[in-house]
């Protein structure tokens, strides 16, 4: 729910009840008035009524003088005294219908020794239209009050959380990868500013830490080069001995194969770095195609003696916009993965079309979550002389050149879509 | 032959001059830029071997100096980088070959002679080894004064052998020297198993010794001592 959704519906919730709370208080007051009123009217005409019953030998026709109805009958006994008024509904048999009234009962004796009993009915409609119509005028008042609220509400809130949405733009476009510091357009909003503030020191030291580790990778990779290198080279010369007997040579036969591994895990996480570090920025417009052809004919050796059947299937040449070594890794990386993982007498399917590139081979049920196959060092335990480089290096081009790479398995076959 | 090495990378240095000492040659070796021009300015050299990251200065700058003095001298880059640009550069303003750390000792040894033999403009071109006879630039090959014909892997097997005769070469080397680095160690070696079966099949069916070697678990070595 948004935001000015979500308080336009308590503002909206809130006048409702606190409308209705009031509009209780303020009927009950308004009627308490009109009934206050209309008492002291039929009092005053009581009066009138009692002072002529005992001043005057007749008694005149009230009704014609006060208009409504009055009922006046004298005894000729006294009368005990009793005084009360309530509201009261008469069949009117004139009009047909209900009327309430306000009913004024009073019995006594007067100063004649003579009992009364009066009766005044006051018809109480017009207090009840009166009523009425402040109610509805009342309501108008708040319905147009409450609209106009919400309608400011809404302008304002517009106008307030510009910057904030201008903040979250530029985050959403931020990409730590590029190395340029995280800058927000200032905000006269002291909230704003405040989350602005701290954005921008949180993804300042996300960025050094970014740097620091890239920094570390690189150097790391680096600096172990010239020490692999010696170690390398001692050892071709260790063998040169013609003393050496063979369990020496096998001893130096185990040296050379992980100081052979660790190079190459060292070259892929040199490549790494150097994509990270955009050092690949050059580009030019590759046809895809011979570039297939080609790494095929580089492997066509070990898919032979494997006994691989390779299938191509383009559908018109193909060029990206890319980086020529990058996107020969790219290719190596992913028909090396498809010859490695292969079965003997399996099968590679390759298929190329405008937007998507499909590399699937045969091979066993994958042994863990393919999503971790992305990961570095992520490889299967069949072939522990990868080095589990090869799949990152090709999400990490991908990445680079917004590419999407998905991977499938389904019934012995290994997919790895590239979409361009 | 006289080299010069340009290696601030001091037992790497001892390596390579160790291996390249067996092959009769004079490799002289420096640590600096400094010394480096010093040595090119007084002495001419038959190839220089030139790391490009040196502390006190660019090994291209050194390249470039040197093809003013002794154009002829043939040139070998070492890096530590693996950088196209740097290759680019390098090859561009007048090296011959470009190698990346860490490489194999036959490997630089390989590169070194091809320099040399390339470089060797007056003398007849030709890789003798007792009944074997090479001509790189035909790149033709005869057995006993018979032909053979060779693959192209099994003619680049054939002259990494004799780049390295009388050497220890390992599986590892011969695979990065035939197939670059992206193939796959273990895969590569049953391919260099049948190459070399190929290669040895084909000297001995024109009355060539067998000269290769097996050395159990390591590599191979190319020997006329059997």
């Amino acid at each position: 729910m948004r935001l000015l959704n979500k308080t336009s519906r308590s503002y909206i919730f809130f006048s409702l009840i606190v409308f209705i709370i009031s509009g209780l208080i303020f009927f009950r007051l308004l009627d308490n008035i009109f009934d206050h009123q209309l008492d002291k009217t039929l009092n005053e005409e009581k009066l009138i009524i009692e002072q002529s019953i005992n001043y005057s030998d007749s008694v005149p026709d009230f009704r014609s003088v006060f208009g409504h109805m009055i009922d006046i009958t004298i005894l000729d006994t006294p009368h005990k005294k009793s005084e009360w008024i309530h509201d009261t509904v008469i069949y009117d048999s004139l009009k047909g219908e209900f009327a309430s009234l306000r009913h004024l009962f009073v019995e006594n004796t007067s100063v004649k020794k003579q009992g009364y009993i009066i009766n005044i009915y006051k018809p109480l409609r017009e207090s009840e239209n009166l009523i009425a119509e402040i109610v509805i005028a009342i309501s108008l008042l708040f319905i147009s009050l409450l609209f106009l609220l919400i309608l400011v509400n809404y302008f304002i809130s517009r106008r307030v959380w510009i910057p904030f949405y201008r903040t979250l733009n530029t985050l959403r476009q931020y990409e730590i990868h590029q190395g340029k510091p995280l800058r927000l357009t200032p905000s006269d909003i002291h909230e704003f500013e405040m989350l602005n503030n701290t954005l921008e020191r949180m993804s300042e030291k996300i960025r050094q830490d970014y740097l620091n580790l890239k920094e570390f990778n690189e150097n790391a990779a680096h600096e172990l080069q010239t020490p692999l290198a010696i170690i390398k080279s001692k050892l071709e010369l260790l063998i040169q001995n013609e003393e050496l007997g063979e369990h020496q040579l096998q001893l130096i036969s185990s040296a050379f194969e992980a100081t052979s591994r660790m190079t190459k895990l060292n070259q892929g996480l040199l490549l790494m770095s150097k994509i990270d570090n955009n050092q690949f920025f050059q580009t030019e417009r590759i046809n895809l195609i011979p570039l297939i052809e080609k790494t095929l004919t580089h492997f066509s050796e070990i898919i032979e003696i494997r006994k691989i059947s390779v299938t191509t299937d383009f559908t018109g040449p193909v060029f990206l916009i890319m980086n020529a070594t990058l996107v020969e890794i790219l290719i190596t990386n992913l028909i090396s993965n498809a010859v490695r993982h292969n079965v003997p007498s399996g099968s590679i399917h390759i298929k190329l079309d405008q937007e998507i590139l499909t590399i699937s081979n045969s091979g066993n049920p994958p042994g863990s979550d393919p999503q971790q196959l992305f990961e570095r060092f992520r490889k299967s335990d069949h072939h522990s002389d990868s080095v589990g480089l090869g799949l990152s290096i090709v999400q990490k081009i991908s990445q680079l050149y917004h590419m999407r790479v998905e991977y499938t398995y389904d019934n012995f076959i290994h997919s790895l879509k590239i979409y361009f | 032959m006289k080299f010069l090495l340009i290696e601030d990378e001091k037992e790497l240095a001892r390596s390579i001059t160790e291996y390249l000492a067996k092959e009769n040659y004079l490799c002289e070796s420096v640590e600096s830029y400094k010394e480096a021009v010093e040595k090119i300015n007084l002495y001419k050299y038959d190839c220089i071997i030139v790391d490009i990251t040196l502390p006190d200065g660019s090994g291209l700058n050194i390249i470039r100096e040197l093809k003013n003095i002794n154009p002829e001298t043939g040139i070998i880059i070492i890096s530590a980088k693996n950088s196209l640009d740097d290759k680019i550069t390098g090859l561009e303003i007048g090296a011959d070959d470009y190698l990346t750390k860490p490489f194999h000792l036959p490997e630089l040894n390989a590169r070194l002679k091809s320099v040399i033999r390339r470089r060797n403009f007056g003398g007849k071109n030709e890789i003798i080894f007792n009944e074997i006879i090479i001509l790189p630039d035909q790149m033709e090959v005869a057995v006993q004064g018979h032909p053979i014909i060779l693959t192209k892997k099994e003619y680049d097997l054939l002259i990494f052998f004799l780049s390295n005769k009388e050497r220890v070469v390992t599986k590892e080397a011969i695979a990065e020297h035939l197939w670059g680095d992206e193939m796959d160690m273990a895969d590569s070696f049953d391919f260099i198993y049948t190459h070399i079966k190929n290669l040895r099949k084909k000297i001995m069916e024109k009355g060539g010794n067998d000269y290769i070697l097996t050395i159990y678990g390591i590599g191979y070595k190319f020997s006329s001592k059997i």
